[in-house]
């Protein structure tokens, strides 16, 4: 019983280690400067950071396909960036507070093509 | 009624014993008419039973499809790397899936900002989720509910698209992409 506890416990703190190493910081300066992040639910970042923020040109992949790339501030998708969506679809345009907000466009899989302004995600017939 | 007093007596013992098993036979077949039609639920019963027992028959088919899926991200369309699901396995997939994890819950919050902001505001509380398999349109449907009921928030909204890719961990499976656009 007590060898069995001790397994548990011993194999709790392995894994427990071993998530931690994969998380965090992983390359280059994530405090001020240019790395690469990695969130525990294997989303990852890499781009410039300023002051631990996620600020100026970077890429955020998150593990179920989401792809975006472009203008970060305060940590924030702000300014000009294209997301990719994990069916092929895209948006390339203006970008604020993490919402499609400005001029875009939005282009689906098939190649149809809605160009335009956008409003927090929505567009503005 | 003196007279079939009588006449029973002349009977002979076995016949007695007899008559006697007959009618200890009967007074159960009607004990149980009795209780059945009380407590009813009999045929019912069964039949739930039954229910529940293909239920599992089902669940047991779905578990052993999963375990034998490869782990990662399963697509039900071209264009990636992902393990294409063909149409069969898109709808087991689809039947045996429950769970949405936050990455596909905030994907999809990106064409629905009222529902971002109520799951912004409720601490990230999801309602209620749902995975369903359409039989006339032979799609895989996924959404989930917020509402912002718990921090004042008289409101509700339901999101909803069509699930489009899956995660599978070796043990379950979880909507991965939620299509709503």
């Amino acid at each position: 019983m007590k060898k069995l506890l001790f397994f548990i416990l011993f194999s709790s703190l392995i894994s427990s280690l071993a998530l931690a190493r994969s998380t965090g910081c992983k390359e280059g300066n994530c405090d001020n400067g240019y790395g690469k992040w990695v969130y525990t639910d294997k989303t990852t970042y890499e781009g410039e950071w300023v002051a631990t923020k996620k600020h100026g040109q970077g890429t955020e992949t998150w593990p179920n396909g989401y792809i975006y790339k472009g203008e970060f501030k305060e940590s924030q998708w702000n300014g000009i960036g294209i997301l990719f969506f994990p069916d092929g679809s895209t948006y390339e345009g203006e970008w604020a507070n993490g919402f499609m907000n400005g001029e875009g466009t939005f282009t689906w899989s098939d190649g149809k093509q809605k160009k335009g302004i956008w409003k927090n995600g929505s567009f503005q017939e | 009624m003196e007279v079939s007093k009588n006449s029973f007596k002349t009977l002979s013992e076995p016949v007695k014993q007899f008559g006697g098993l007959v009618g200890i036979i009967i007074l159960i077949f009607l004990t149980f008419f009795v209780l059945n039609n009380i407590f009813g639920e009999g045929d019912e019963l069964v039949a739930k039973m039954k229910i529940e027992e293909e239920r599992i028959a089902q669940e047991r088919k779905l578990n052993k499809l999963i375990s034998s899926l490869p782990s990662g991200v399963l697509v039900s369309f071209d264009g990636t790397d992902n393990f294409k699901l063909s149409d069969e396995l898109y709808e087991a997939v689809c039947k045996a899936t429950k769970l949405i994890p936050q990455r596909a819950i905030m994907g999809a919050n990106f064409l629905n900002f009222r529902a971002h902001e109520i799951y912004t505001i409720n601490g990230n509380k999801i309602d209620e989720t749902f995975v369903k398999w359409d039989d006339e349109k032979n799609k895989c449907f996924a959404g989930f509910v917020v509402s912002g009921n718990n921090v004042g928030v008289d409101e509700t909204v339901k999101v909803s698209g069509e699930a489009l890719s899956f995660l599978s961990t070796g043990i379950d499976t979880r909507v991965y992409f939620i299509k709503n656009f």
